[in-house]
């Protein structure tokens, strides 16, 4: 069942890359959305035999494959990376129906789309360290290629960045999971915080600060963040949907899975430095995103901002936090899913994300009133207004860590509160006010921009409001989710039994 | 269930804007009946708590909880009444508005948050429904989003009141943690614990009650978070109406639900009598020196929770509560007859009104009974209500007597100066052609003057201790003759425009500061936002030329192989799949020769 979610995408790639490169976009397209479908109803289906009781891996598949070095095909799935596998699975749907008028080389653009997939899935349900690295590479590359090819003006330097610095990520966790095997003297890669029982303080500690390092680089947290506002600016809206729904949930993953996971021991010692980081890269992620012009670099801070709630939740390990973490990981997904194809849909009216140009796009004839309507939604459950996803994320977040390190939550609640702050200009600034009129310094050409904008087709918005839907109903019904995520967020945390 | 209601007229926007109106008073009407229904039920059979779990898990347990006890209940009539007139004269102020619809919606979800903040048993309720409040306040000032001032207002009433709900949300967060449960009456208890055995730090005690005052203060829009009442003076008027008597009471109440938390810190019972204070004199005094006829009005509500905040400080829950009320409905009414005569006039600025009072009857009635509800001069409302509280403030604390008594005072001066000004005078060309409102907004306003006039009456019904006959006779001599003097001041001083901004400097200084509110906007211009918005600026800039250039720098001997890449991006996809796999073999071939070794 598990291997079903890594072969359906994978066979869906390749399959797409065997066609005739004459067969129309449209007919690729629908070929991917088919793969996708079925990902989705694979990874709802698993909701079946998946017992929310049991804290531990279950649905266990595996065959050995090159057992010589400890690299085993194993796959699991738990209360952690069960939702994560179908944010996966239902984003990636999203921002392949999303994709429309692809007109360059869309056998590649799709097949790379459902490899990404195939190895995030694989990344979240892989129960072996080496088996985690490879799906974790195999995703660089495609994605690499996503912006580099369909990517804005400054694709190839945002690409290249993004490459340089995810690589780098990359050999940092291998480098970590290498390590560990060798001084543990580990021959399986096993998951299990086993492996360091026996270490030395300071040899856990290295390692430790290599794998937190390689993840926040990917997460992204401040200052490691550099890369995510390039990327996401130059990729375009599908591409940002994976990326920030997605592709960041492998540097949380991997934070709470193996971080936290296998160092029991040393976490400890290194929480408070790290609650102060999760403050620190709140904060900054907030303060950043208030100065920003473009619409997309503003979500990519907040981005930034909201991923640092997770590590203040790791660091607390409270099983409270931990939960929170989970449904933050979500409740950021499809949030920030739902901005990026928000702010999509404006770029591709307007032909510019630029707030001090746009005005008064929520006029009812001639500017986009459901997509603002959808923008207020969007925004407002960002920045953590009950009824919304990101509401109870937070306050799971805050109410499990505030014991902990009071503080550094305190500071992150502010940084929730400068949410609001900059979200709130955003609408007020694109969506509010009058259309025609636009300032003086103006680079938009006549210094007007168009004020009959084409009117917004309902399949356009028809993901984005299948996103808004799930966004408020997360945040009335949270219960579903929490009893997927509990009892394994409750064992996790019991490994560290004293904090909190 | 009552919740509900409101709540689903969100669905038939799309149908037209006139259904969706009826369809919401109707509702609103049918939560009226309800509301009354179950008031009687629970006056016979004593209150009921009726609880569902919502959210259960790692340990934590959230419940929906509604207290059906007589004094929520009471409220929420009061809500769901004034919510009933004010969308009744709605009908008619926005009668030619093209997107009502969005209005009615927008009044049903404010409409249901409001009712889910006087019925909370539990603060985390309280706060969801407190923050749904700050998310329609926002819409709803926002409602004409395409003029300019009303977007910065809508901005500011969000983030004035989001300020307060942030500070709200970190008391409740510790609360959560510390005490175990939200619940009020689980949280009461641990304060009593806590007081006894004194087991968490007063440092973290006085930062929680001083983090749930915030909440209520900028709700009721207390110094220094009254801006945006007057702000949103900018949205519809019905919508004002509401805000100025029921959503300040909202506030308030949360305010009285959390008044036995705030035993934990004398401090937050000093920061409350100061708040209260301030706001109480400052309101007043800013209100008798605005032109614009809302924000006359709007001050004065800012001033009265003020007082609802000094007799919550004071321990005197019910003369807080009948306050509420008693202000509530006036001041509604005063902004239906204000309502009234923008509607016929289009005009706000109370020096170019005049001789309004002949012309429209039914208008000037309601306005003088509101005034006779707001001061304490003829015996209504709020009359009793200061005399209550004057007897309270006597024995505990005399020297606030004078601040109510004042307040009483400037409150009367305002009242009989715009009343000179809007109704009396000569009319001026604005007001020649001004015929009475429709009967929509005449029906909601002449039955809510009723109202007012029968609230004594309804105290005396509701409340029998304490009754309004222990009024001591010296607290009502000085109740009177501070309105008297009041309205004495009002009628005589001079309301040409000379005198209205004094050639004489010190005057005019004075004048200006109260015009503008003690530059209150300004002083956040240039201190809080500018702050933000300084960091802000610092951040990004880090961010671009030191973060991003010294990892552009590191990066750069990598770039110079980077480079070679870009040029392959376009290139065969074979060669990337053959790079990928060249990795990976690379990699496990060396693991399989690193074991083997």
């Amino acid at each position: 069942m598990l291997s079903a979610l890594l072969l359906i995408p994978f066979i869906g790639g390749l399959a797409l890359l065997l066609l005739p490169s004459s067969l129309p976009p449209t007919r690729m397209r629908a070929i991917a959305l088919v793969f996708l479908t079925l990902q989705l109803l694979v990874a709802v289906a698993l909701l079946i035999p998946f017992d929310p009781s049991n804290g531990g891996p279950q649905l266990q598949e595996s065959f050995s494959w090159i057992s010589s070095i400890g690299l085993d095909y194993r796959l699991a799935v738990d209360g952690l990376s069960l939702p994560l596998v179908l944010i996966n699975a239902a984003l990636t749907l999203v921002s392949a129906v999303c994709t429309r008028q692809i007109s360059q080389r869309p056998r590649l653009y799709f097949s790379m789309l459902l490899l990404i997939s195939g190895a995030v899935n694989g990344a979240f349900l892989a129960d072996n360290l080496l088996l985690f690295v490879i799906f974790y590479e195999l995703e660089l590359i495609p994605l690499w290629l996503l912006i580099a090819v369909w990517g804005g003006a400054n694709r190839a330097y945002a690409s290249t960045k993004f490459l340089i610095f995810t690589a780098i990520s990359g050999f940092l966790i291998l480098a970590a999971f290498l390590g560990l095997a060798f001084v543990s003297g580990s021959v399986n890669f096993d998951i299990t915080p086993a492996l360091t029982d026996q270490l030395p303080v300071v040899t856990q500690l290295v390692l430790l600060i290599t794998l937190l390092i390689g993840f926040g680089i990917k997460i992204p947290l401040a200052p490691f963040h550099v890369w995510l506002p390039d990327a996401h600016t130059q990729a375009s809206t599908p591409v940002s949907v994976m990326l920030a729904g997605v592709l960041l949930k492998l540097g949380t993953y991997g934070l709470i899975r193996f971080c936290l996971g296998l160092f029991p021991d040393v976490w400890p010692l290194i929480a408070p430095s790290l609650a102060i980081w999760a403050a620190i890269s709140v904060l900054y992620g907030s303060l950043a995103a208030i100065a920003q012009r473009d619409m997309k670099r503003m979500v990519a801070f907040s981005s930034v901002g909201h991923m640092g709630y997770v590590l203040l939740a790791a660091a607390a390990a409270t099983p409270t936090a931990l939960l929170g973490s989970v449904f933050q990981m979500v409740s950021h997904g499809v949030i920030s899913a739902l901005l990026f194809l928000l702010v999509g849909i404006v770029y591709r009216k307007t032909g510019t994300r630029d707030l001090e140009v746009l005005r008064g796009l929520l006029n009812p004839e001639r500017g986009l009133p459901f997509t603002g309507t959808l923008m207020i939604l969007g925004v407002m459950a960002s920045a953590g207004l009950p009824g919304m996803a990101g509401f109870i994320s937070e306050f799971l977040v805050f109410r499990g860590s505030i014991q902990a390190f009071p503080l550094a939550t305190l500071l992150c609640i502010v940084g929730s509160g400068l949410t609001a702050v900059y979200f709130l200009l955003l609408v007020n600034r694109a969506f509010f006010g009058r259309l025609a009129v636009t300032p003086k310094s103006d680079p938009v050409e006549d210094g007007r921009l168009d004020v009959q904008l084409l009117p917004v087709a309902p399949r356009e918005t028809v993901p984005a409001l299948a996103l808004a839907l799930s966004v408020v109903g997360i945040g009335i019904l949270p219960s579903g989710l929490a009893r997927i995520s509990d009892s394994a967020t409750q064992l996790l945390s019991q490994l560290h039994g004293g904090l909190g | 269930m009552l919740l509900a209601l409101p709540w689903a007229t969100g669905l038939v926007k799309r149908n037209g804007p006139r259904p969706a109106a009826y369809f919401n008073l109707l509702l609103t009407m049918a939560g009226v009946i309800h509301g009354s229904v179950l008031l009687s039920w629970v006056e016979q059979n004593g209150a009921v708590l009726l609880e569902w779990p919502w959210f259960n898990a790692a340990g934590l347990e959230l419940n929906i909880g509604f207290d059906l006890t007589l004094t929520n209940l009471a409220a929420l009539e009061f809500v769901t009444i004034m919510s009933l007139l004010g969308q009744f004269f709605a009908l008619g102020y926005l009668d030619k508005e093209w997107s009502l619809a969005r209005f009615y919606a927008l009044l049903g979800f404010f409409e249901g948050a409001m009712a889910g903040v006087v019925l909370s048993s539990n603060l985390f309720l309280s706060y969801f429904v407190l923050e749904m409040l700050t998310l329609s306040t926002y819409l709803l000032v926002g409602f004409w989003y395409a003029q300019p001032l009303v977007v910065t207002a809508a901005r500011d009433a969000f983030l004035t009141k989001r300020v307060g709900d942030v500070l709200l949300l970190m008391s409740l967060v510790a609360l959560s943690a510390w005490a175990g449960s939200l619940d009020f009456e689980d949280l009461y208890t641990w304060v009593g614990q806590v007081r006894v055995d004194g087991s968490i730090s007063p440092l973290l005690e006085t930062l929680i009650a001083l983090g749930l005052i915030a909440g209520p203060m900028g709700k009721c829009a207390q110094f220094p978070m009254h801006l945006w009442l007057d702000e949103a003076m900018e949205g519809p008027n019905p919508a004002s109406i509401l805000r100025n008597s029921a959503v300040v009471t909202c506030g308030a109440l949360v305010l009285l639900k959390v008044m036995p938390l705030l035993q934990l810190s004398p401090v937050a019972i000093d920061v409350l009598l100061i708040i209260g204070t301030i706001s109480a004199l400052g309101g007043a005094l800013v209100a008798i020196s605005q032109v614009d006829i809302k924000r006359a009005f709007s001050y004065g509500t800012t001033s009265y929770l003020g007082l609802v905040f000094i007799a919550i400080a004071m321990q005197q829950p019910v003369v807080a509560v009948l306050l509420l009320f008693a202000h509530g409905l006036a001041k509604a009414l005063i902004f239906m007859s204000v309502g009234s005569v923008i509607a016929t006039t289009n005009c706000q600025d109370i020096t170019e009104l005049g001789g309004l009072g002949p012309r429209m009857p039914a208008t000037t009635t309601s306005y003088l009974v509101a005034s006779a509800g707001l001061t304490g001069l003829l015996p209504l409302g709020c009359f009793w209500c200061f005399g209550l509280l004057i007897d309270g403030l006597n024995s505990s604390a005399p020297w606030l007597v004078p601040v109510v008594l004042i307040t009483n005072g400037l409150t009367a001066f305002n009242l009989v100066r715009v009343f000179r000004q809007v109704f009396l005078d000569t009319p001026h060309p604005k007001t020649r052609r001004t015929p009475e409102v429709n009967w929509f907004m005449a029906l909601p306003m002449v039955s809510l003057a009723v109202l007012v006039l029968l609230v004594p009456l309804v105290f005396r019904s509701i409340y029998s201790t304490p009754s309004l006959d222990t009024v001591s006779s010296s607290s009502v001599s000085l109740v009177v003759l501070s309105g008297a003097l009041g309205a004495l001041a009002g009628s005589l001083v001079p309301l040409d425009k000379f005198w209205s901004r004094s050639v004489l400097k010190p005057l005019r200084t004075v004048q200006d500061l109260l015009a503008y509110d003690f530059y209150t906007e300004r002083f956040y211009r240039s201190t809080i936002v500018a702050f933000v918005g300084f960091i802000a600026r610092m951040t990004d800039a880090f961010d671009r030329q030191v973060v991003n250039r010294l990892v552009n720098r590191i990066g750069s001997a990598s770039l110079v192989s980077a480079e070679g890449l870009k040029l392959a991006v376009s290139g065969q996809t074979q060669s990337y799949v053959l790079t990928v796999l060249l990795a990976i073999v690379l990699l496990l071939s060396g693991l399989i020769w690193w074991r083997v070794a």
